[in-house]
């Protein structure tokens, strides 16, 4: 009984659907650069790191210019110069994908790490600059249940959730994103069309670096104003787990994300609440109910997940 | 004689010029810049440094398959070598019997009997314990939050201090303020800090302490954003300067102090294996001097911490250090 009233008392309270979709955005971020990268025949595992890279460089950019915007900027940047990488070696010289993609992790983990104490002159994390701070909806009224719930988001989160219609329509509405799938289902066909393979998946890894750049400067420019090392914490392969999960489409992407979302809100929360008397020692179980969630899910509810057909292998023309 | 004072005069300058004094730091993964005890103790060593003349260098560990290795390699060239933190006990326990001509050093590490290892751990209770009254005295929703990293016994230690506090203040004051209490199982996670901060604000916590290295920064920023009203309390060294106005207080532990005596003993020949557990007493646990918000503390409440600490520190209670400790707390 007392389980049921910690999870009313949980779901009654507002601020667990903000920290659902502040949970959620940055996931969801690296998920649709996933999504555009395998849409087009190339897989990314490298998301962790690009996160990772764009993390460090939104704080550059902030701590430069004192602008976080800039830093954002530059993340996204710094997202496809990183991805350009993989690219470059995964396309043209049909370099095993996923080898380059944990080279390009390691890279980042490295670089970053060292990159703080020249840049900042400490090592491990920055000291605090600007961040992008919240839209506050105060038409709402202050104490009511939708301003607690919506009125102090970060921009982020509705930047992520207009990329979701944005991807959706792209993908499946417009002659590019035809040409997408086109290449990441069956390269051979789409190149005797006429269709130019290697840029459409140019275009798709590059894409995957601008937008996990992005679910980076999220955590450090938009959440803390502040980089610490290897902080995104295993966030990039969760991402790739949403996009698998959500079944490689835009739409199916949110809804695994914000499941995700809930389970790290619902740890919060649970774990707090005073009704529930758990040992100290046993509070830390509580975090594995991400993982949890998710094995429950892919294995008694979501069928099978299919991937785009050409995904991993690299093309190479013949003749 | 002649030859004696020349032989010594050689030995002299070669010990300056050759047998550099190095002492080798070897952090736990939260590494250099965690605003925490890592950078704590890392700044009793450059004391020592500036003092003493000596070099002394950092070894970040990044896994915690590095400890082993990294404490190693550091034994191979130093006279020195410290390691910082709960999670290296073992690994330390491993190697230093294997180096008895090295002086070994363990913060946060208990008794190992080796004799060429020195090893501190703190009263964490006892700063946590004056933290809680001090948030059990400033909150105004009768609500307040802990936040641990993983539970180790120097994060539990914490914990329970800071419920026992709490405990001390409802018995005097015949009040009823409640701790919610959640553990993110991380020290470098700061957006969980931050989200699970937040999550404890909506559960009508307006003060919260986080003894979890880097969430701690979470937790900074959380109070900064949720404004006037909402507090956290810091943690190992000073942190009260990361949100001037939004720390209360910081529940420091002498991470400083004990490398930088552990450093200067063995400098100067007095070094001697064994165990020290430095509380209030020996100003291995404090809290900060609260710098930015003194001014908001009511004087009657300082002076009552004043008080409890002397009554500590002369043995008229005992802050608990285990779970049923606390539960049998002033019962």
């Amino acid at each position: 009984m007392d389980w049921l009233r910690a999870l009313l008392d949980t779901v009654s309270n507002p601020v667990f659907y903000k920290l659902t979709l502040s949970s959620a955005t940055p996931l969801l971020f690296a998920a649709l650069g996933g999504l555009y990268s395998e849409k087009t025949g190339v897989t990314n595992i490298a998301l962790e790191g690009i996160m990772l890279l764009g993390a460090f460089f939104g704080i550059v950019g902030s701590a430069f210019t004192g602008n976080p915007w800039i830093g954002v900027l530059l993340a996204m940047v710094a997202g496809i110069g990183i991805a350009s990488l993989h690219a470059w070696a995964s396309i043209r010289f049909c370099a095993n994908q996923i080898v380059s993609a944990t080279a390009l992790i390691l890279l980042a983990q490295g670089l970053t790490g060292f990159l703080l104490e020249p840049v900042f002159g400490q090592p491990g994390s920055t000291p605090i600059f600007n961040r992008v701070s919240e839209i506050r909806l105060s038409f709402l009224g202050k104490e009511t249940f939708l301003y607690k719930m919506i009125g102090t988001l970060s921009p982020f989160v509705y930047i992520v959730f207009a990329l979701v219609i944005v991807t959706w329509i792209l993908i499946n509405k417009t002659r590019l994103g035809l040409r997408m799938r086109a290449v990441g289902e069956n390269p051979e066909a789409a190149d005797t069309l006429g269709i130019n393979v290697f840029k459409i998946r140019y275009f798709g890894v590059i894409m995957s670096g601008l937008l996990a750049g992005l679910g980076g400067a999220y955590l450090s420019v938009g959440e803390l104003g502040q980089f610490s090392e290897n902080m995104t914490g295993g966030k990039g392969f969760i991402a790739l787990a949403a996009l698998i999960l959500g079944n490689w489409s835009p739409v199916g992407a949110m809804w695994a994300s914000l499941l995700f979302g809930v389970a790290q809100a619902l740890n919060e929360q649970l774990q707090s609440n005073p009704i529930l008397s758990i040992p100290s020692t046993a509070k830390p179980l509580f975090n594995l109910l991400p993982f949890v969630i998710t094995l429950i899910v892919v294995g008694g509810f979501v069928g099978k997940t299919r991937s785009p057909a050409a995904s991993g292998t690299p093309y190479e023309k013949r003749g | 004689m002649k030859r004696v004072l020349v032989l010594a005069l050689v030995l002299l300058v070669s010990t300056m010029f050759f047998g550099n004094f190095i002492v080798t730091m070897v952090t736990d993964t939260g590494g250099l810049g965690d605003q925490s005890f890592n950078d704590g103790t890392w700044a009793g060593v450059k004391t020592a440094e500036e003092e003493l003349g000596i070099t002394a260098k950092v070894v970040q560990s990044y896994e915690q398959a590095d400890y082993v290795p990294n404490l190693s390699n550091a034994a191979k060239e130093s006279k020195v070598v410290i390691a910082v933190g709960f999670m290296m006990e073992d690994a330390l326990k491993q190697v230093a019997p294997q180096y008895p001509n090295v002086y070994f050093v363990g913060i946060d590490i208990s008794e190992t009997g080796i004799p060429n290892v020195k090893t501190y751990t703190f009263k964490e209770h006892e700063c946590a314990f004056l933290a809680g009254f001090l948030a059990a005295a400033m909150t105004e929703t009768d609500v307040l939050g802990f936040i641990g990293g993983i539970p180790i016994p120097p994060v539990q230690r914490f914990e329970w201090g800071y419920r026992a506090g709490v405990i001390m203040w409802n018995d005097l004051f015949n009040d009823d303020v409640q701790v919610l209490i959640g553990y993110t199982q991380s020290f470098t996670d700061s957006q969980k800090g931050k989200t699970m901060t937040e999550a404890q604000y909506s559960q009508g916590a307006d003060i919260v302490f986080a003894a979890a290295g880097l969430c701690g920064l979470g937790t900074f920023e959380a109070a900064k954003s949720a404004g006037e009203g909402f507090y956290a309390i810091g943690v190992d060294v000073d942190q009260d300067h990361l949100a001037p106005g939004r720390i209360l207080t910081s529940a420091m532990k002498g991470v400083n102090m004990a490398s930088y005596y552990a450093v200067k003993d063995a400098y100067e020949g007095f070094f001697e294996g064994g165990h020290e557990n430095l509380g209030l007493v020996e100003g291995g646990a404090t809290l900060s001097e609260m710098k930015y918000t003194r001014d908001i503390i009511p004087a009657w409440v300082l002076v009552m911490l004043k008080g409890l600490e002397t009554m500590a520190i002369e043995g008229e209670f005992v802050v608990p250090d285990s779970e049923a400790g606390v539960e049998a707390f002033l019962q």
